[in-house]
């Protein structure tokens, strides 16, 4: 469903973002992209839905070249939820903003009704719909943006840095929220420094550096190379790093852990 | 939109009028605007845009330059217009339009050459008050951040399905306000947090704070001062006595 090949993208200023990334995602997975600061992660997922358009090599989404596509077209299908919340919202209430989508992509106004409650309730915004957007905390404000993308219901969904600025209750309504698109059959690609919050989720992770995917493949595999964390830059989970220091096989979450250890 | 704000800020760039005191740069621009001001023939007027082109290309900004030029254009085939409409001949409009152009071109070299430090410390050796000095090239600083928080906005709403290159001139317009709105709540935002910031720094605490580096003019600038000073008297006696 997404395919990159052999993608290469050079910044105006000459600087060489990604370099010769060859990627396949299929429908209804979740992949984790994992690196230091500048590695090309953001630059990636910003090829899926044609805000950049390779400089060599092509990406396909649903068989269709996005250098081909409008990013509006290509947004009904691919939402991508940005890291700040202060670079999305401008609408005066928290009903419209989450509109606005919907009416751009001509969506009928029944179905529009619908998305909209779905999404107040779903992010527990309701009481908020008729509040300005600007007035609402950090947290609200990211499951703002969260409401405005999903309320359309696109087929993948980026997330760019979910956890930022979220308390540990909202991370697992983060999760939760992930596992239902997940059987809902979407595609989920989340792009994070967040190890500890991707390690229970157990996705398929690319790890990148300097441009390049550096590793791909499940995350415990992935993270279990000792060359890979230097390379790019990361710290280990703790259950995994526990379960390297013990020899045991790396546990999914706390519950496995004591398990394995009992 | 980042390519004609590209032509509007400053880059470190080793060349002989970067390097050059600020307030020589200063002189310099405020000559080839003056000259600029007093031409009054499609002449005159290409030996003075002329003069500050040859000026960008030793300082290597001409490409850059080309952009701020390009983009007051538009502002200068305006002028071009009003002077037709309301009973300018052809020559004395042209002369309009290129004299706005040709004033551009020369304060461009001034911004483009000169760095936001170089700039406060010109705005010092003018004595201006602290706060005026402050605001001003805070501003200044802040365009690049500005600008790259417009791209990331512009980004956010492209994903959500505007199309801002879409309908007629109003359409438009109107499109542009999920840009606009986000920019300036950021931009009053971050003022916020800046003034903030730079109270818990101390800033104003002392009448007259101290300095680390002063305006140290070295014989390469003194030499462009007086070359450029020789040069303009002429230039002026020209102008005032046999035009």
């Amino acid at each position: 469903m997404i395919q990159f090949d052999d993608v290469s993208f050079m910044h105006q200023n000459g600087v060489m973002a990604l370099r010769g990334i060859n990627l396949k995602v299929t429908t209804n997975t979740l992949t984790a992209i994992v690196g230091e600061n500048g590695a090309g992660k953001t630059t990636l997922v910003r090829h899926i839905n044609g805000l950049l358009r390779p400089s060599h090599g092509k990406v396909l989404v649903f068989g269709e070249d996005t250098r081909k596509q409008s990013v509006a077209k290509l947004s009904r299908k691919v939402g991508i939820v940005f890291q700040n919340p202060d670079h999305q919202l401008f609408s005066d209430t928290v009903e419209n903003e989450i509109l606005f989508g919907l009416k751009n992509f001509g969506i009928q106004e029944k179905e529009q009704r619908d998305q909209l409650e779905w999404a107040l309730e779903f992010f527990d915004l309701s009481r908020y719909r008729n509040v300005s957007p600007m007035l609402l905390s950090g947290g609200e404000k990211k499951r703002l943006c969260f409401a405005c993308i999903l309320a359309w219901d696109p087929d993948i969904l980026i997330l760019d840095e979910p956890t930022v600025g979220q308390d540990h209750g909202r991370k697992e309504k983060i999760s939760l929220m992930i596992a239902n698109l997940l059987q809902k059959g979407k595609t989920v690609i989340i792009v994070s420094h967040d190890i500890e919050f991707l390690w229970p989720l157990q996705p398929r992770t690319l790890v990148m550096a300097q441009g390049e995917i550096i590793a791909d493949g499940n995350i415990a595999e992935v993270l279990s190379d000792d060359s890979v964390i230097k390379q790019a830059n990361l710290v280990r989970p703790q259950l995994l790093a526990l379960a390297i220091a013990l020899k045991l096989k790396p546990p999914k979450n706390v519950e496995e852990a004591a398990k394995a250890l009992a | 939109m980042y390519w004609v704000a590209g032509g509007f800020i400053y880059r470190r760039i080793d060349s002989v009028v970067h390097r050059l005191d600020a307030r020589v740069k200063l002189l310099l621009t405020s000559e080839l605007v003056v000259l600029s001001l007093l031409s009054f023939t499609v002449a005159e007027l290409a030996i003075a845009l002329g003069s500050t082109l040859a000026i960008a290309a030793s300082a290597r900004i001409l490409k850059r330059m080309g952009r701020t030029l390009l983009f007051s254009a538009g502002f200068s085939a305006t002028i071009f217009i009003i002077d037709i409409l309301v009973g300018y001949t052809i020559i004395e409009a042209t002369v309009y339009s290129m004299r706005f152009i040709a004033i551009v071109g020369s304060t461009s070299i001034f911004f483009l050459t000169t760095s936001p430090d170089e700039l406060e410390q010109v705005m010092r050796w003018f004595r201006l008050p602290r706060d005026l000095i402050f605001a001003y090239v805070t501003a200044v600083r802040f365009v690049p951040v500005l600008m790259l928080d417009a791209l990331q906005i512009m980004d956010a709403q492209k994903s959500r399905g505007l199309e801002i290159e879409k309908g007629n001139i109003l359409k438009r317009i109107k499109n542009f306000s999920p840009v606009l709105i986000p920019l300036v709540v950021n931009a009053v935002v971050r003022s916020g947090e800046l003034a903030e910031a730079m109270e818990v720094r101390a800033y104003g605490a002392v009448k007259k704070p101290t300095m680390l580096y002063d305006f140290v003019m070295k014989n390469s600038d003194k030499i462009a001062a007086i070359l450029s000073v020789v040069l303009m008297i002429p230039t002026l006696y020209y102008f005032l006595f046999l035009v």
